[in-house]
């Protein structure tokens, strides 16, 4: 087989084992979040027009830009202190770090093989739906990315180098085949939507076997992209957790640099082309000697202003992530449950129709965004530019959405540690413990959803603006071009306020395949009613 | 200059918050504030309850009755209950709603969703 047949051959098989199975498909992470009441809808949508004045009021002053002016921001240097720098470097810390994530790597596949197969008694579904993905997507917006540590598929392929290196000297695993400089990060694109979709449509998804075979589908296409264009190229365009965890990474409160410019000759990117810095380019961060490394604590989502150079399908992803999030709120909704019985419309192609229709949305502003601004800029370099002022309100969403989740379905991870294959094991004495359900309240999740939302819009217009001081010349036009954003922006968070004023939509009375539901589908006023009086 | 300004804006914003916040709130002192007995007759038909979802406020005592057409172990998320239901017999499912939030109840063998239990917060 020629080489460039490969990955494609390689994606084939990926696809292979997602044939459907007949499923046990309810309930597995469920929250119990109540939706949203009214009054709380109206004032969340209030209030986001109302703070949107704060990062307006920053702005809204006469005079030059600073177009020209390097891009700067606090930061301070955890390598300092003693303490972090031991933490944050020791090689016994950072090895344990990996042998525990090659460690759950292989328990999650181990598990989903030949461990007891409902989603419940098996420690694969909580482990990879709950604590990796909700759990870790949390830890790297908020506190760092660890991911380049970690990653067990990058951290075995290493391991597999060093093995071959040592056995036949001068010889690697790496083919080093060009990489197409057209695909950018499309196959991290194209492999995100394949995983939005076995997370939100898949109906095997909860099973642990399925999660095993698509873990090691995913292994194979991850250490053959690896093989075959260098294991770096392959981490920065194809292996979707890198390319995702590395999104949320540039709103995270800590960064990876690398002072001296040496170490970025040799890099497959070009790091240093954004402001002439070396910013969370993890491939240099590891080639550098000890004293030239930073770890910097920064104000958060500072990094999401950064004049970086988006590679081609970066715009896309950001807003397949956008849509992935909201389609996965929307699907619960009585309104796309209506929608689907008036039209019988595939889920399948809701996913597709949701990024289609984010994206036009957003270049139909961006394009607003350039005729109100005036000026010489270009459509496509704007819309470039924005992008990534629109991760704080995915990220807002997403916590909003899911954190209940984490806190509480995700306790299920203690009694599956104990019995990790559901074979009434009982190695740590935890395998009885039972969920605690009642560790917060229904009016404090509401509020804090509310906070959330609007605390993710205000950051993002706040973005919005320093990315448009940098297009053009004079503040009045960059403010003037900020009106279709913020439009923009409103819309989507309030969208996303929309989505958790929902009611729940119980999948058996939602599904139109049942003949009854079809002629009476849940009117979603019923559900908005408060508590019925006592029938008696 | 600049810092006033964001302060004054912060502060304007913060105080329409407030106003905005007091405005739609609704009235706490309603009927429903103490917590109270509740109870719920529920058919199940078709691996479907009717009424399909049943809101309480949280504190109350609530008793749900349940009849169903067909034999099924009712099974309540959250407050983790269980109870097998025989047609032609009525069977209590009582409990202190003390957990605010919404739960799913499901028939135990095929998973299904029969319904819910929305406890509203007090």
């Amino acid at each position: 087989m020629p080489r460039r047949a490969l990955i494609p051959a390689l994606t084939l098989l990926l696809l292979l084992p997602l044939v459907p199975s007949p499923a046990l498909a309810h309930g597995f992470g469920q929250s119990y979040d109540l939706p949203l009441p009214l009054w709380l809808y109206l004032f969340g949508a209030g209030a986001v027009v109302l703070a949107s004045f704060i990062p307006i009021s920053l702005f809204a002053d006469k005079g030059k830009t600073t177009r020209d002016a390097p891009y700067r921001y606090p930061r301070f240097d955890l390598l300092w202190i003693r303490l972090t720098r031991a933490v944050l470097t020791g090689r016994i810390m950072l090895l344990g770090l990996r042998l525990l994530s090659v460690g759950l790597f292989l328990l999650v596949v181990l598990t989903g093989l030949f461990g007891r197969q409902g989603a419940d008694s098996n420690f694969a579904p909580t482990f990879v739906w709950i604590l990796f993905w909700v759990g870790l997507g949390f830890f790297t917006a908020f506190v760092g990315n660890i991911w380049p540590l970690v990653n067990p598929w990058k951290v075995l392929f290493e391991w597999a180098e060093t093995f071959v290196h040592r056995l036949r000297s001068g010889s690697s695993i790496e083919l080093g085949e060009p990489y197409p400089a057209s695909w950018g990060i499309w196959p991290a694109v194209a492999l995100y939507a394949i995983f939005v979709w076995v997370e939100n449509i898949f109906s095997g998804s909860p099973i642990p076997f399925n999660i095993s075979v698509l873990a090691l589908s995913y292994s194979v296409l991850t250490w053959g992209g690896m093989a075959v264009y260098g294991k770096e190229t392959w981490l920065r365009r194809g292996e979707v957790f890198s390319v995702f965890f590395g999104l949320l990474a540039r709103f995270a409160p800590t960064e990876v640099r690398v002072k001296n410019p040496r170490f970025c000759r040799q890099c497959s990117d070009d790091c240093r082309a954004a402001g002439k810095e070396c910013v969370n380019c993890y491939e240099c961060f590891e080639r550098a000697a000890p004293e030239d490394r930073e770890i910097n604590v920064r104000p958060p989502a500072a990094g999401l202003a950064r004049p970086e150079p988006i590679p081609p399908g970066g715009v896309f992803f950001v807003i397949l992530v956008l849509a992935g999030l909201a389609f996965d709120g929307l699907l619960e909704t009585p309104l796309w449950t209506q929608f689907r019985i008036a039209t019988s419309i595939p889920q399948t192609l809701g996913l597709v129709l949701a990024p289609l229709v984010f994206l036009a949305a957003y270049l139909g502003f961006v394009k607003l965004s350039q005729l109100f601004g005036g000026g010489t800029a270009r459509l496509a370099p704007l819309a470039a530019a924005y992008v990534y002022s629109l991760v704080p309100i995915a990220i807002a969403y997403q916590v909003a959405h899911y954190y209940t989740l984490l806190l509480i379905q995700g306790q299920g991870v203690i009694r599956h540690v104990s019995d990790p294959f559901g074979w009434g094991w009982d190695l740590f004495g935890a395998a009885g413990y039972t969920i605690e359900p009642g560790i917060i309240g229904a009016a404090f999740v509401w509020y804090s959803q509310v906070a959330l939302i609007v605390g993710g819009h205000v950051v993002a217009v706040y973005i919005a603006h320093l990315i448009a001081l940098r297009q053009y010349e004079v503040k009045g036009r960059a403010l003037r071009s900020q009106i279709p954003m913020l439009a923009l922006m409103i819309l989507y968070t309030i969208s996303s306020l929309w989505i958790i004023s929902q009611p729940l939509i119980l999948e058996e009375n939602a599904a139109p395949a049942q003949g009854d539901a079809s002629s009476e589908p849940t009117p979603p006023e019923n559900l908005r009613e408060p508590p019925m009086p006592d029938p008696r | 200059m600049k810092h006033y300004r964001i302060l004054i804006v912060t502060a304007l914003v913060l105080l329409g918050l407030g106003a905005l916040f007091l405005a739609l709130r609704p009235e706490l002192t309603a009927t429903t504030d103490e917590p109270r007995e509740q109870v719920y007759d529920i058919e199940i038909e078709d691996d479907a309850m009717s009424p399909v979802e049943v809101g309480v406020g949280q504190g109350d005592q609530v008793t749900l009755r349940f009849t169903s057409d067909a034999p099924v172990e009712v099974h309540l998320h959250g407050y983790d209950l269980e109870e097998e239901v025989e047609p032609g017999e009525e069977t209590e499912l009582s409990f202190e709603a003390e957990l605010s939030g919404q739960f799913e109840i499901e028939n135990h063998e095929t998973e299904a969703a029969l319904g819910a239990l929305l406890v509203e917060p007090r």
